[in-house]
């Protein structure tokens, strides 16, 4: 067990963004966290990262709090990728990733030369953050966070202002390194999050509905009711695609309300 | 990087420092300068190292301090336009030294005035950042709304203060021409010790060059990256303050110098901090080098207050800024 979330609660400005969830997590695997807009997902995401202290409960990372544990532990056990990067400096590809890098101590150069090649940085070492182009800013936002190869992974829907093929990608990475290390990633494509990952969270309204193998996840009806369509469940020889159908009680009844309320004037 | 950078740097403060103990209403022959300071016993000569080298190298400390202040609050507030003016720290400064300056506190006055410029400047900063988190908004531009706010609230006190102060005993042509900015040529003791605050300053901003840098990626990163954002914005503040204090004490008001400096900088050896504060101290000392020359020798015998020069310079370059932020 990696990574352990005791009834965590987050509220704020007297709303409860987070009203009690507990989860485990192991060290090694794919997670996708998915729900609807304003569920809670990007926020539960923090509050696992430690980016976000809970107004309750508490987050154990190997049994111990993380709240206990250094910061400089924290980052160099923990990732977390946001859903959106502005560097406030222009500065160079090399020295983003060197600060991504620094973050647990000095690091050499030759060290911090592979990294920049691992991530397939090496030919834009040197240009400035301003003259990327979109998915060059994911591959360099990846480095950073990966840098210093953390055991867990919190990625905050990533890849999700990229192109297809750019997201795939990147969807493709993460898949590749759960099967080493820890991936958790708040998903909104829910194709990509079915094929890629392996546990599937469903999360509305600052709660966890449904928690399970993205197959069974992806057969609960709880997956129509959180998102309030209605999915047709296609299924091609890469698996099954979902297709969202709208509800057609969702609509009608309050214009049969209104309508009765004209009448009754 | 780019030891030409660094070495460029020095050389064209060094050629400042040259051609500012040259310069004054009465202009120096290089060579003259060399032979005083080989020995030359004449009056002239001893003129130039004992009253105008002092002088100049204070300025040269004064444009270092302001210039790693300037960029302390450019990283700490992440905006291209935070400067200690606009944050009420040099304001407070100011305020502090007023009240030195007017009110007979049966102290040495040079104690009091630094004491209540480190004083006015902490407070004032303090104070912000309080009305800041009062309002729920510790991001930059919370703190630079309530910085504008008690720069103008600081400034209209101490305008109340030199008009209800001053009568027959009190020269409020001293005040007026410290609030205008000023190097008042030091004593080589005074000279010493503002030396050793510009190390000192050097040396207790670097350590915090990590944590700017990863302030710069945002709250967020930063956080991730394992760093206390709010204890992080806290020591830098309090610590340029502290550097706009010192800088304040010993040139007065000196407006732009701390915007315009973390500027340049950035263009010469890129927005890391670790390179940016060093590069700010020297471009700095270049600037108010340069800017104390000129107030000394444009309009002879007169002297025209050095905060005057630096803002009929730097007004220009803050509206340039401006423009290109909000094109940007």
């Amino acid at each position: 067990m990696s990574i352990v979330a005791d009834d965590l609660v987050l509220r704020s400005g007297g709303a409860t963004i987070i009203a009690g969830v507990t989860l485990a997590l192991p060290a090694t695997g794919g997670v996708a966290v998915i729900g609807p807009n304003g569920a809670g997902k990007s926020t539960l995401l923090r509050l696992l990262a430690g980016v976000v202290a809970p107004t309750g409960g508490a987050v154990t990372l190997d049994g111990t709090a993380l709240a206990a544990t250094p910061r400089t532990e924290r980052a160099r056990r923990i990732g977390y990728l946001p859903q959106q990067f502005t560097p406030h400096w222009d500065l160079t590809v090399a020295d983003l990733v060197r600060l991504g890098a620094e973050r647990t101590g000095p690091v050499a150069a030759d060290r911090l030369g592979n990294v920049v090649a691992d991530f397939g940085l090496s030919g834009f070492a040197d240009r400035r953050w301003s003259t990327l182009s979109g998915g060059e800013r994911a591959r360099v936002l990846l480095a950073m966070v990966l840098a210093v190869d953390p055991d867990i992974l919190f990625a905050d829907e990533p890849g999700a202002s990229l192109d297809v093929r750019h997201r795939l990608e990147l969807v493709h990475m993460l898949a590749e390194r759960s099967r080493r290390r820890l991936c958790v990633a708040a998903v909104h494509d829910l194709d990509l999050a079915f094929r890629y990952f392996d546990r599937v969270v469903l999360v509305a309204a600052g709660r966890i509905v449904a928690d399970g193998p993205a197959e069974a996840i992806l057969d609960d009806r709880r997956l129509d009711e959180t998102f309030g369509v209605r999915f047709r469940r296609l299924k091609t020889e890469d698996g099954t695609i979902l297709q969202a159908v709208q509800r057609p009680t969702v609509h009608r009844q309050p214009i049969a309300a209104a309508t009765a309320t004209w009448r009754s004037n | 990087m780019r030891a030409n950078t660094w070495l460029t740097l020095v050389v064209i403060l060094a050629v400042s420092v040259v051609v500012a103990v040259c310069a004054g209403h009465q202009w120096a022959d290089p060579l003259d300068v060399a032979r005083a300071f080989f020995g030359d016993d004449s009056l002239r000569g001893r003129l130039l190292v004992e009253w105008r080298l002092p002088r100049v190298l204070a300025a040269a400390a004064s444009g270092a301090l302001l210039g790693i202040g300037g960029a302390v609050y450019q990283g700490v507030f992440r905006n291209p336009l935070a400067e200690p003016y606009l944050l009420g720290s040099a304001g407070g400064a100011a305020l502090g030294a007023t009240v030195a300056l007017l009110v007979p506190l049966g102290l040495p006055q040079s104690l009091v005035l630094a004491l209540l410029a480190f004083a006015g400047a902490w407070g004032a900063t303090v104070v912000v950042m309080g009305i800041a988190r009062l309002a729920g908004s510790v991001d930059a531009a919370g703190l630079l709304l309530a910085g504008v706010a008690i720069a103008a609230v600081l400034g209209a006190l101490r305008s109340f203060l030199m008009l209800a102060l001053s009568d027959d005993t009190v020269n409020l042509q001293v005040v007026l021409s410290w609030v205008l900015g000023g190097i008042q040529t030091p004593s080589w003791p005074g000279l010493g010790l503002l030396a050793t605050a510009t190390v000192a300053a050097i040396a207790i901003a670097l350590p915090l060059a990590r944590g700017l840098d990863a302030l710069g990626l945002g709250e967020t990163m930063a956080t991730g990256f394992g760093h206390d954002v709010r204890r992080l914005t806290d020591v830098a503040v309090l610590v340029g303050s502290g550097i706009v204090a010192v800088a304040v004490v010993f040139s007065g008001l000196v407006a732009f110098v701390g915007l315009a400096a973390p500027h340049i900088a950035r263009w010469l050896a890129g927005p890391l901090h670790r390179r940016l504060l060093p590069a700010s101290a020297l471009v700095g000392a270049t600037i108010v080098t340069v800017a104390d020359a000129i107030a000394r020798s444009a309009l002879p015998p007169a002297e025209i207050p050095l905060g005057l020069v630096t803002a009929v310079a730097g007004g220009p370059f803050f509206i340039l800024l401006l423009a290109r932020q909000l094109r940007a």
